[in-house]
C-alpha cells in the first residue's frame, strides 16, 4: 500500500513536469502581454499532429521531427502574434480573448478535419519500457517529461534572466511605454515571447505525443491544464508553475487510482477549485517573471 | 427635436413589426418557419444573455455552457426522475440555475479577467465530467424525457419568442436604471467604480445570476424541444463559440447587436448544414476578422456610419432652457 502509494507520488512527480511546461507556456504569454492566449492548448495539440501524422509516416526520425516541431511552432507563434493577436491588443481584456478563442476553434477543427478525430499517439520504445528507482517502477517517458520540463524551465529562466533579449522582454511586461522610450519595439518583444511560448508548446506537444493518446479537441483540455496549473501555482511565477503542475499531476493520478480512471480530471479541477478557495493567490505569488 | 422624434418613431416601427412578425407566425409561417424562428429566438436569447455579462458587466466568460446543461438537466431529471410536469420543471430549471450561479460566482469572481473567463469554462468542464460519471443521470449516454414529447410545438414557439422578448425587455430597462450605469461603470474602469461607491462584486454577481438564469430557462426550453440531452453536448464549449460569435458579430455592448448576429448566425447554420468541423472554423475565424476589422460588429457598424442605434441606451443629456437653440 505505501510502495504503491509512493509510486502514484512519483509518477505525479514526473508527470508534472510535463504539466509544468504546459502551464510556463501560458505564463510566458500572460506574463509578457497579460494575455490569458486561449490557443495555447491548441498550439501544444497541432505540434502533436504535426509531428505523428505528417512527419514520423515520412520517415523522419522521431528525434529529428521533434528538432523540426519545436522552430516551426516557434515561427506560426510568432505570426500568429504579429498579424494576428496582436492587432487585438490596448481595446481591453475581451478583443484578445475572442480573438484567441477564435483561433483555438479554428486550429481544433482544422486538425478534425485533416487528421480525423481517432486517437493518436508516438509509437517509440520510451513508452513501453520503464526504469527501476529503489524497488519502484515507472514509466521511461515520465522520466523524459520530467527532465525535459525542467531543463526547458531552466533555459528560460537564463534567457530572461541572464541575456539582452531577457531583459527586453522583463522590461517591456514591466512597463511596454517606458521600454519603448528606450528603443524597444513591444510589438517585436510580444512576438518573440508569442513565439517562445509556443515553442515550450511544441516541446510539450511532443511530449505529450510520446505519453498519452490525443485527439484533436485535448488542445480544450491542455488549455485547462494549463490553466490550473497557473492557478494553481500563482499567476507570473515560473516555479510555482512547475509546483502546480506537481501537484495536479499528483491529484490527477490519485483521483484515478482511487475513484477510477475517469475520475481523474474531475479530481484535478476539484482540487483547483478547493486552491481557489482557500489561497486564491496561488502556492507561490509573484508579479512578474 | 423633431428628428428625435422621427427617429423615435422609425424605431418604434421596426420594434412593432418584428414582434408582430413574431407573434402572428401561426397565420403566415408553416412548420419549417417555425422550426427556423424557434431556432433563432433561442440563440437571439443566449446571445443576449452573454452580452449582458462580457458587453455591459465586463465579464467576459466561456463557461456559460455551465447553466445550458444545468437548466436542460434540471428539466429532464424534474420530468423523468421526480414526476413533475413540464411547466414545473421549467420554472425548477430557473431557480436551479439561479441559485447555482450565486456559489460558483462567488468563487469564479476570485480570477480576474481572461482568467474569469477561464475558470467559469473549467467550472462548466467539471460537471460535464461529473454527469458523465453519474449514474442518475444515465451517465453520458444521456437521457431521454418522455413526457416533453407530447408538448405543443406552437407552445414551445410562443414560449421561445416570449423568453426573448422578456429578456430584451429586461436588458432595455436593467441598462436604463442605476444598476445598469453602474454595469456600465465597471465595465469600464473597475476600481473607479468602486471608488465611486458602486457595489462592484454585488453588481457583478447579480448580473451573472440573471444571466445564469435566462440561459437556463432557454436551455431547459431546448431540452422541451428536442427532448433529448447527453452531458457531452449539454455541457459543451461550443456553446460559447456560437454565444459569443453572435454578439461579437452582432455588435457587443448593444441590445440589437446579439439579435442581428443570432439571424446571421440561423442562416450561416442552414447553408452550413448545422454542425461540424466546417462550421466552427467559420464561426471562429469570422469572429477573430470581425474583432480586427470591425470591433462594433454590425451594429457597432451601423452606429459609426449612419449615426443610429435601434435601442438606444445612452442617456441624452437634458437640454437646459438657456442653451436650448
Amino acid at each position: 500500500m505505501t510502495m504503491q502509494l509512493l509510486e502514484i507520488l512519483l509518477n505525479g512527480l514526473l508527470l508534472g513536469g510535463l504539466y509544468g511546461l504546459i502551464g510556463l507556456g501560458l505564463s510566458i504569454n500572460f506574463g509578457t502581454m497579460r494575455v490569458v492566449y486561449l490557443a495555447h492548448g491548441d498550439l501544444i495539440v497541432l505540434a502533436a499532429y504535426f509531428l505523428v501524422v505528417a512527419l514520423v509516416p515520412a520517415g523522419v526520425p522521431a528525434l529529428a521531427a521533434a528538432a523540426i516541431v519545436v522552430p516551426v511552432l516557434f515561427g506560426i507563434g510568432w505570426a500568429l502574434q504579429r498579424f494576428v493577436v496582436g492587432r487585438s491588443l490596448g481595446r481591453g481584456i475581451l478583443p484578445p480573448l475572442i480573438v484567441t478563442f477564435g483561433i483555438s476553434m479554428v486550429v481544433q477543427n482544422v486538425l478534425l478535419l485533416w487528421a480525423t478525430a481517432n486517437a493518436r499517439t508516438l509509437q517509440s520504445s520510451l513508452a513501453s519500457s520503464g526504469v527501476h528507482l529503489g524497488g519502484l517502477t515507472v514509466p521511461t517517458v515520465r522520466l523524459v517529461d520530467f527532465a525535459v520540463g525542467l531543463a526547458c524551465l531552466a533555459i528560460l529562466l537564463a534567457v530572461l534572466g541572464k541575456t539582452a533579449l531577457g531583459r527586453a522582454l522583463r522590461a517591456t511586461s514591466d512597463d511596454a511605454d517606458t521600454a519603448r522610450l528606450m528603443g524597444i519595439d513591444p510589438r517585436r518583444m510580444y512576438a518573440i515571447a508569442a513565439g517562445i511560448s509556443a515553442a515550450t508548446g511544441a516541446v510539450a506537444g511532443v511530449l505529450l505525443a510520446a505519453t498519452r493518446t490525443f485527439y484533436p479537441t485535448t488542445g480544450s483540455e491542455m488549455l485547462l491544464v494549463a490553466f490550473e496549473v497557473v492557478v494553481v501555482g500563482g499567476l507570473g511565477s515560473f516555479t510555482g508553475t512547475f509546483l502546480g503542475g506537481i501537484l495536479l499531476a499528483m491529484a490527477q493520478l490519485i483521483g484515478a487510482h482511487a475513484l477510477g480512471p475517469s475520475y481523474a480530471q474531475i479530481t484535478a479541477h476539484a482540487v483547483v477549485l478547493l486552491v481557489l478557495v482557500l489561497r486564491p493567490q496561488g502556492l507561490l505569488p509573484r508579479t512578474a517573471p | 427635436m423633431t428628428d428625435a422624434r422621427t427617429a423615435r418613431r422609425i424605431r418604434a416601427a421596426i420594434a412593432a413589426a418584428l414582434v408582430l412578425g413574431l407573434v402572428s407566425c401561426p397565420a403566415w409561417g408553416g412548420d419549417s418557419a417555425r422550426t427556423t424562428l424557434i431556432v433563432f429566438a433561442y440563440h437571439a436569447a443566449l446571445a443576449q444573455m452573454w452580452n449582458l455579462l462580457a458587453g455591459y458587466a465586463g465579464l467576459v466568460t466561456f463557461g456559460q455552457q455551465l447553466f445550458i446543461g444545468l437548466g436542460g438537466y434540471t428539466l429532464a431529471v424534474g420530468c423523468e426522475r421526480f414526476g413533475l410536469g413540464v411547466p414545473a420543471a421549467f420554472a425548477l430549471a430557473a431557480v436551479v440555475t439561479g441559485g447555482l450561479a450565486v456559489p460558483v460566482g462567488a468563487l469564479t469572481f476570485r480570477l480576474k479577467g481572461g482568467y474569469f473567463a477561464v475558470g467559469s469554462w473549467l467550472v462548466a468542464e467539471m460537471f460535464r465530467l461529473g454527469f458523465g460519471n453519474w449514474g442518475f443521470v444515465n451517465h453520458a449516454s444521456g437521457m431521454f424525457v418522455r413526457p416533453a414529447r407530447s408538448v405543443d410545438p406552437w407552445l414551445i414557439y410562443y414560449v421561445a419568442v416570449g423568453l426573448l422578448l422578456a429578456m430584451v425587455g429586461l436588458v432595455i430597462a436593467t441598462l436604463r436604471s442605476r444598476a445598469g450605469l453602474a454595469l456600465m461603470a465597471i465595465r469600464d474602469a473597475e476600481d473607479a467604480a468602486a471608488g465611486l461607491g458602486v457595489h462592484v462584486w454585488r453588481v457583478k454577481l447579480l448580473a451573472f445570476v440573471v444571466a445564469a438564469v435566462g440561459t437556463g430557462l432557454v436551455a431547459a426550453l431546448i431540452t422541451v424541444q428536442t427532448p433529448f440531452i447527453q452531458p457531452d453536448a449539454a455541457f459543451s464549449i461550443e456553446w460559447s463559440a456560437e454565444i459569443s460569435f453572435m454578439a461579437v458579430v452582432g455588435g457587443l455592448g448593444t441590445v440589437e447587436g446579439p439579435i442581428l448576429g443570432a439571424a446571421i448566425y440561423v442562416v450561416l447554420q442552414q447553408k452550413l448544414g448545422g454542425s461540424g468541423a466546417i462550421h466552427l472554423i467559420v464561426l471562429g475565424a469570422v469572429s477573430v476578422i470581425v474583432m480586427l476589422v470591425a470591433p462594433g460588429g454590425i451594429a457597432g457598424l451601423v452606429r459609426d456610419r449612419l449615426g443610429w442605434t435601434l435601442v438606444p441606451i445612452e442617456r441624452r443629456p437634458p437640454v437646459r432652457a438657456d442653451r436650448a437653440p
